[in-house]
């Protein structure tokens, strides 16, 4: 198709270089994925501009649906329904059941897994399957939009996630067959479209309340450099649970007794209404109709903000605790930025302003920003902009130890540090002829391990025998960019590599990765044929555009009028059938159109040839 | 890619002069420098080898950065360039008024947590805790430039006290957040 790129004279065809890449926002409530286009980093939206895709999926017996699709189903089929699914990322059967009540699904265990997984009516999914569907939704709009395979993304995460959570992340977006390239943190994307956009240097606060998670991050802006000075948190803390706090409102006030699944999502549903309607409004009216059951109430903003304070009061001990971990005053912060949907709410940015002793920022859409910054580092990292300095430096949000004698958690990297960061210790043997050892890694601030989270243990194997306390074992524990750790051991008399075995405590392991990308291979081929089409769809478009372009230009100058009718004829034929004939037909239209303009495309090169070369002196042509 | 000499001790890596008082926006600059030559972000294209190098690269620089920053860190590091090296589990200090003082140190931080501000309390410890610290990180520079590194030493165990508490303190406050909020 290259004769038909009918580039002017002199133009470069840039374009074809430019390597396809995406930023996506993986969100509780929504997500978004964005990209840089003509140097400029956008928002990709379905045909309707819809920029958001709700992070709901509903399992049908039929078909899996994301989006606004899956969200049409919520009130209707709420089990086979699953939003909300980040809060499960990287979490095991107890912490969802502290999370319990709140959750309409049904969870089944597996004795051979730690990950928990919900009961659908199409099979039963762990949280990273979930998310690899929606993954998927996002990674072929970005597709569709730019016309071509990505080369990579960049996926972004809470600052304030742990090691399970972002391996879970990671984990969705292998079964998704992405390439990533990193793993973001969301206040270092926002801050990334923030100061891109500014370009100031100076210290920013970065204030992302989202769907599900809270994070606060100081960074530094320094010549293009953005360097996280600290961060904090709540993974578990966020505009859902506002939604909840209205629904016991609701619940409470309307004397309902035994609320099963239907009127729990109704109710919550509702509850996101109220919440939304009070940003602009002072009072709203709450209408409930479940069955033969009507509740009619209504709610003031002054209700709603004494219903939330003590969310919001977590949220702001969160930001002097990370300002005592940066070492700054207040003072210090040359900026607040507000991030996520939450910050909407207008008792958000007023306790957060109040907090800072300055008005906070919102000049770009907080839905989008993340989306925004995540697209100008996955442009980067794609190797479009060679000589762009700009570099990311953030640090571990959450201390890693190990457990010691009597339940204690000894911390070998703090909170906070520069990652990627690798940190070794030694150990010996205890006993005579011992070969291996066990060590169980926790991540978390607390004095106690059972108070902290359990990551994974390691069994180290296959130490040469010696007697005891005469092998030396060099245990070095690494962390990567992506904030991700992983361990490696070995005996230094010897020179012996341990065997890791690797039991995380939360995630799933490699061999349930392959069993479920095998059961994926299935969707995949239909997944690879939908794709293909699309590809051919978006080809012939951009055929038709090009064939349209020329002709207009210099079409009857060039052409008879039997050449000029057959091009028409062909490229008709070819805009009919675009949205019904298969990958195969689309891909012979294509071709015909190719081939009835074959003469057309070379007289057009010999024109703009000659048109370069006529007005120039012989020694301004350049003879290679 | 080009390689960092792991032969050379973290202040030659940063081309600073081995002493305890560091230039830290220069320390700062230096390892932003070099994070700009071995940043992962730089090798996501590259080889899995150079993946790896690049990785193992910038750790080191990071981890070099955090021992410089680190007084307590930084004057265990001097020492251990000085041949002696520090055994955190074999090792106490004999001061018997230095133990006092922590030992009192620590029943204040737990008499807070029944104080009317605990938060204010643990803050007050924290500032009898810095001034703490600025004394012996005087009196270690004073040692260590006179060549007395096992006087050094034993100031250098104080430090790591102090620093201890003062980690202690901020855990503490950490968790009288947790159970305020």
């Amino acid at each position: 198709m290259s004769l038909l790129q009918i580039a002017e004279p002199g133009q470069s065809t840039a374009p074809h270089q430019h390597k396809l890449s995406a930023g996506i926002d993986l969100g509780t409530t929504n997500s978004l994925v964005a990209s840089v286009r003509s140097g400029k980093a956008q928002i990709l939206t379905d045909s309707q501009g819809n920029a958001l895709i709700p992070s709901i999926v509903h399992f049908g017996a039929e078909r899996t649906l994301v989006g606004t699709q899956a969200q049409e189903l919520e009130s209707s089929d709420p089990l086979n329904t699953l939003s909300s699914i980040k809060r499960l990322m990287g979490r095991g059967i107890e912490d969802i059941k502290q999370l319990g009540d709140n959750l309409p699904y049904q969870f089944v265990g597996d004795a051979d897994s730690k990950v928990p997984r919900i009961k659908t009516s199409a099979g039963n999914f762990t949280a990273v399957e979930v998310s690899a569907d929606i993954l998927k939704v996002l990674a072929n709009r970005a597709r569709e939009s730019l016309g071509g395979e990505l080369t990579g993304v960049v996926i972004t995460v809470p600052a304030y996630f742990d090691d399970a959570q972002r391996q879970a992340t990671r984990d969705a977006a292998r079964l998704a067959d992405l390439n990533v390239f990193r793993l973001l943190n969301e206040p270092t994307a926002a801050a990334v479209a923030y100061g891109l956009d500014q370009n100031n240097d100076g210290v920013i606060a970065v204030y992302d309340l989202g769907g599900g998670t809270f994070d606060i991050s100081i960074l530094r802006l320094h010549k293009g450099v953005f360097e996280v000075l600290a961060t904090g948190g709540d993974s578990a803390l966020g505009g859902d649970d506002m939604d909840h706090a209205i629904g016991e409102w609701i619940i409470s006030e309307a004397g309902f007794k035994n609320v099963d699944a239907f009127l729990s999502r109704k109710i919550m549903v509702a509850a996101r209404q109220v919440k939304e309607s009070l940003t602009n409004n002072a009072f709203t009216d709450i209408l409930i109709e479940n069955g033969d059951l009507t509740w009619q109430g209504q709610l003031s903003r002054i209700q709603f903000e004494e219903l939330i304070k003590p969310l919001v009061k977590k949220t702001i001990t969160s930001c002097r605790r990370v300002l005592r971990d940066a070492k700054l005053d207040k003072l210090e912060i040359t900026e607040v930025v507000m991030v996520g949907g939450s910050t909407r709410v207008p008792l958000v940015s007023q306790m957060a302003g109040e907090f800072f002793d300055r008005k906070p920022m919102s000049d770009l859409d907080p839905d989008q920003v993340v989306a925004i910054g995540a697209a100008i580092q996955a442009d980067i990292l794609a190797g479009n902009k060679a000589d762009d300095s700009m570099l990311l430096l953030d640090v571990l949000p959450l201390s890693l130890g190990i457990e010691t004698m009597g339940g204690l958690s000894e911390k070998i990297i703090s909170r906070n540090t520069a990652i990627p960061v690798a940190r070794a210790q030694e150990f010996t043997t205890f006993k005579d002829g011992q070969t291996s050892m066990a060590i169980h890694v926790v991540q978390g601030e607390r004095e106690l391990v059972s108070d902290c989270r359990s990551l994974a243990r390691f069994d180290l194997r296959g130490f040469p025998p010696m007697t005891a306390g005469a092998a030396r074992i060099r245990v070095t524990y690494q962390v990567d960019a992506d904030g991700l750790m992983s361990v490696k051991a070995e005996e230094l008399t010897s020179g012996v590599q341990a065997d890791i075995v690797v039991k995380p405590s939360y995630g799933l392991t490699d061999g349930e990765i392959e069993v479920m990308l095998k059961a994926s291979m299935e969707n995949a081929k239909a997944d690879i044929a939908i794709r293909m089409l699309k590809e051919q769809q978006v080809e012939a478009r951009r055929v038709i555009e090009a064939i349209d372009a020329a002709l207009i230009i210099d079409g009857e100058f060039l052409l008879s009028a039997e050449e000029f009718n057959q091009i028409k004829q062909d490229r008709d034929m070819l805009e009919k059938e675009i949205e019904t004939a298969d990958t195969e037909t689309l891909k012979q239209l294509i071709k015909s159109v190719e081939k009835s303009s074959e003469t057309y495309v070379a007289r057009r090169m010999n024109a703009s040839v000659k048109q370069v070369l006529e007005g120039k002196q012989i020694d301004e042509v350049e003879i290679n | 890619m080009q390689m960092l000499d792991f032969k050379q001790n973290y202040f030659q890596l940063f081309g600073l002069s081995a002493e305890f008082h560091v230039d830290k926006d220069l320390l700062k600059a230096k390892q932003q420098a070099l994070l700009a030559e071995f940043h992962p972000d730089l090798f996501v294209n590259a080889s899995e080898q150079d993946r790896r190098l690049s990785v193992q690269q910038a750790s080191h620089v990071n981890e070099a950065y955090q021992t410089l920053l680190n007084p307590v860190k930084r004057a265990r590091y001097l020492l251990k360039i000085k041949g002696l090296e520090l055994n955190d589990e074999t090792e106490t200090t004999s001061d018997t008024g230095f133990l006092m003082e922590q030992l009192e140190l620590r029943e204040q931080l737990d008499e807070c947590r029944s104080n009317q501000d605990p938060i204010a309390c643990c803050e007050e410890i924290s500032g009898k805790l810095k001034s703490r610290a600025q004394q012996f990180a005087d009196e270690f520079v004073t040692k260590f430039s006179t060549e007395q590194y096992e006087a050094a030493r034993q100031v250098s165990r104080k430090m790591q006290f102090i620093y201890r508490i003062q980690e202690q303190v901020l855990d503490f406050q950490f968790q009288l957040e947790d159970e305020l909020a």
